[in-house]
C-alpha cells in the first residue's frame, strides 16, 4: 500500500535520509526504531509531505504522491500525528475532529465523532478547549483521533507514548491494538522504548543515521549486530 | 420557535424600520447629514470587508484601496463604454476587483507587515496604471457624468435616501455573508489555521486556498463598494479612487468599532465618520483628524477589542487578552 523508494532528504549540508526505501502492506503495524536523529520524523514529514524530497518516491495505493502537498496526501488517506501534540488551537476537542471529517475524510459524521471520541477516551471531553483543557495523555489521544477523523488507510504515529508513565503508556498501546484492530488500517508507530515496541508490532524497523538499517520480526530485528551497535555505540561480538 | 428567538426578530424587525424608514424619515430634509451616513456607510462596507480579511483569513491589509478603485472604475466602465445595466455592473465591479486580487496571491506566503506592505505597493501600482491607461480611463482627467442609479418602480434610486438604502443594503447584506462565513465549516477551519497552521494541514485543509478565498470575498466587497460610490457621486479620478483614506478609515473604522465583531467595523465607520465630520471639524476646522487620531490611540489603550465589547462588557468583569 505504501511504498517509499529511495528517498533522499538533504536540509543544506545535513543529509537526513539517504535513500530508504520501506513498503508497508494494508493493515500492518510497523514499528519504526531507531536513536535521536536518526530521522524517524523525518520520514513521517517525508511520507506526510510536510518536507521536500531531494530524490526517491512516495507512492501510496499505486499512486506517486511525491510532490503532492500535505493537504492532499492527508485526503488522500494518509494519517500523521505529531511529536508534540498540535491541537488546532482556539477550537473545542470535538470542533478539531469536525474539521478533520470535514476536510480530510470530506463529510462530517457526527455519529462517527461520538465513536471516536469513546474510542480514545475523550468521551466526556468534546466541549473542553483543545489547547488549553486537555492533560498531555488527552492531548496525545487527541491526536490520534484527530488523524484518525480523516478517514486514513494508513497512520503515522510520532511518539504518542513518549512522556507517558509505564501504566498510561501500556494502557495507551492496549488501544493503539485496538484501533488497529478495530478500523482496519495500517500503522507505523515511532517508539524508543524496544519492550513497548516488541509487544504492539510484529515488524519493526530501525533507521540509523538517515539509512534503513534493519526491518523484520521484533526478536530478530533486535539481535541483529548492527541494531545493536546503533544503540550502545559499541559494536556487539557475535 | 423559542421566546428568545421570538425577541431577537422581533428586535430585528424593529431594527429594520429604524434604520429603513425611520433615519430616512427623521433626516429627510438634512441632505448633507444624509450625504454624511452614505460616505459613512461605504467607508463601513470596506472596513466590514478589511476585518474579515484579518479575522478569518488573518491578513491584514494596507492596500483594500486598490479593490474599492478597481471596482469604481470597472463597474462605471462597463456602464459608460458597453451599457449594462447598472445593478449588474456593480457587482461586476465587485468580481474584477476580486480578479484583480489573483495579482497579489503570491504576496499570500508572506506574513505580518510583510503581507500588508506588499499590498500596499499593490494599491499604488493601481492607481499609476488608472492614471496612464489613458485610452481606457481617461488618466488624471477622469471619468464624469457616470450614470447614476436608476428610477425603479418610481422610486428614484439617484436621490441621497435612495443611496442610502443601497449602500444599508449591501452592508447588511455583507454582514450577513460575513457571519455566514464565519459559523460554516471553512470558518472553523480558518480559525484553527490562524494558530496552527501546520496540524490543520495535516487534517486535509487546503490552508492557502481558504486564505485566497477570504481575499477575494474581501476583494469582491470592496470592489462593490468602490462601484457603488462611483455611481453614487457620479466621478472618478484616480487620486480619488485609489486614494489611501479609502485604506486608512476602514481600518480606523474597524478597530475602533472591534474588527473582531459582525457590526463592529460598521459601527465604527459611522461614529468615527460622523464624529470627526460634524463635531471636530466644526471646531477645528484644520487639523480635526488629530482628535480622532487621539481617539484612537485612547481606543486601542483601554479598549483593544473597539467599541462594541466596550458597550456590551459587562460591568465589574474584567477582561483581559
Amino acid at each position: 500500500m505504501l511504498e517509499i523508494d529511495g528517498l533522499s532528504v538533504r536540509f543544506g549540508g545535513v543529509t537526513a535520509l539517504d535513500g530508504v526505501s520501506l513498503h508497508v502492506g494494508a493493515r500492518e503495524l510497523v514499528g519504526l526504531v531507531g536513536p535521536n536523529g536518526a530521522g524517524k520524523t523525518t520520514l513521517f514529514n517525508a511520507i506526510a509531505g510536510t518536507v521536500r524530497t531531494q530524490r526517491g518516491a512516495v507512492r501510496f495505493d499505486g499512486q506517486d504522491l511525491s510532490r503532492r502537498p500535505a493537504y492532499a496526501r492527508a485526503r488522500h488517506g494518509i494519517g500523521r500525528t505529531f511529536q508534540i501534540p498540535q491541537p488546532m488551537h482556539a477550537l473545542t476537542v470535538a470542533d478539531n475532529l469536525t474539521v478533520a471529517q470535514r476536510f480530510g475524510a470530506g463529510r462530517v459524521d457526527p455519529q462517527a465523532l461520538d465513536e471516536l471520541l469513546a474510542l480514545v477516551g475523550l468521551a466526556d471531553k468534546g466541549f473542553a478547549d483543545a489547547a488549553t483543557e486537555l492533560s498531555l495523555t488527552e492531548l496525545k489521544s487527541l491526536e490520534v483521533a484527530k488523524a484518525l477523523a480523516t478517514r486514513p488507510r494508513l497512520l503515522l504515529l510520532d511518539e504518542v507514548l513518549a512522556g507517558l508513565e509505564a501504566h498510561g503508556k501500556r494502557r495507551f498501546a492496549r488501544m493503539l491494538a485496538e484501533i488497529h484492530q478495530r478500523l482496519q488500517l495500517a500503522i507505523v508507530v515511532i517508539e524508543h522504548d524496544i519492550e513497548t515496541i516488541s509487544a504492539l508490532c510484529p515488524r519493526v524497523a530501525v533507521l540509523d543515521f538517515g539509512r534503513l538499517i534493519a526491518d523484520g520480526t521484533p526478536d530478530s530485528v533486535f539481535a541483529d549486530a548492527a541494531v545493536i551497535a546503533s544503540y550502545t555505540g559499541v559494536a556487539a561480538h557475535a | 420557535m423559542s421566546a428568545a428567538a421570538g425577541t431577537r426578530i422581533a428586535w430585528a424587525v424593529v431594527l429594520g424600520l429604524v434604520l429603513y424608514a425611520g433615519v430616512p424619515y427623521a433626516l429627510a430634509g438634512n441632505l448633507y447629514l444624509m450625504s454624511m451616513i452614505v460616505a459613512a456607510l461605504t467607508i463601513g462596507g470596506i472596513a466590514l470587508a478589511w476585518a474579515l480579511l484579518g479575522n478569518l483569513g488573518g491578513l491584514v491589509s494596507f492596500g483594500h484601496a486598490a479593490f474599492f478603485g478597481v471596482g469604481a472604475y470597472a463597474s462605471a466602465l462597463l456602464v459608460m463604454k458597453s451599457g449594462w445595466p447598472i445593478a449588474f455592473a456593480v457587482v461586476a465591479g465587485g468580481v474584477v476587483a476580486a480578479l484583480s486580487a489573483v495579482l497579489v496571491l503570491p504576496a499570500l506566503r508572506l506574513r505580518g507587515p510583510y503581507f500588508a506592505l506588499a499590498v500596499l505597493a499593490y494599491a499604488h501600482i493601481f492607481r499609476i496604471v488608472a492614471t496612464e491607461w489613458k485610452g481606457l480611463t481617461n488618466g488624471a482627467g477622469g471619468l464624469s457624468n457616470i450614470p447614476r442609479f436608476p428610477v425603479v418602480a418610481g422610486y428614484d434610486f439617484a436621490s441621497k435616501t435612495g443611496g442610502y438604502w443601497i449602500a444599508l443594503s449591501l452592508v447588511l447584506a455583507f454582514v450577513l455573508v460575513y457571519w455566514r462565513v464565519r459559523e460554516s465549516h471553512y470558518g472553523t477551519a480558518l480559525r484553527a489555521m490562524l494558530h496552527s497552521e501546520e496540524a490543520t494541514r495535516a487534517v486535509g485543509v487546503n490552508s492557502t486556498l481558504l486564505k485566497a478565498m477570504m481575499l477575494f470575498l474581501s476583494a469582491f466587497m470592496t470592489g462593490v463598494m468602490g462601484a457603488f460610490n462611483a455611481h453614487y457621486i457620479n466621478f472618478l479620478e484616480p487620486d480619488y479612487a485609489f486614494s489611501g483614506l479609502w485604506t486608512m478609515l476602514p481600518i480606523v473604522a474597524a478597530i475602533f468599532g472591534g474588527y473582531r465583531t459582525l457590526f463592529g467595523p460598521i459601527v465604527g465607520a459611522v461614529v468615527v465618520y460622523l464624529v470627526d465630520q460634524l463635531v471636530f471639524k466644526a471646531v477645528m476646522p484644520i487639523g480635526h483628524q488629530i482628535v480622532l487620531g487621539a481617539l484612537l490611540a485612547a481606543m486601542i489603550l483601554f479598549s483593544p477589542g473597539g467599541l462594541l465589547p466596550l458597550l456590551t462588557r459587562r460591568p465589574g468583569r474584567a477582561q483581559h487578552a
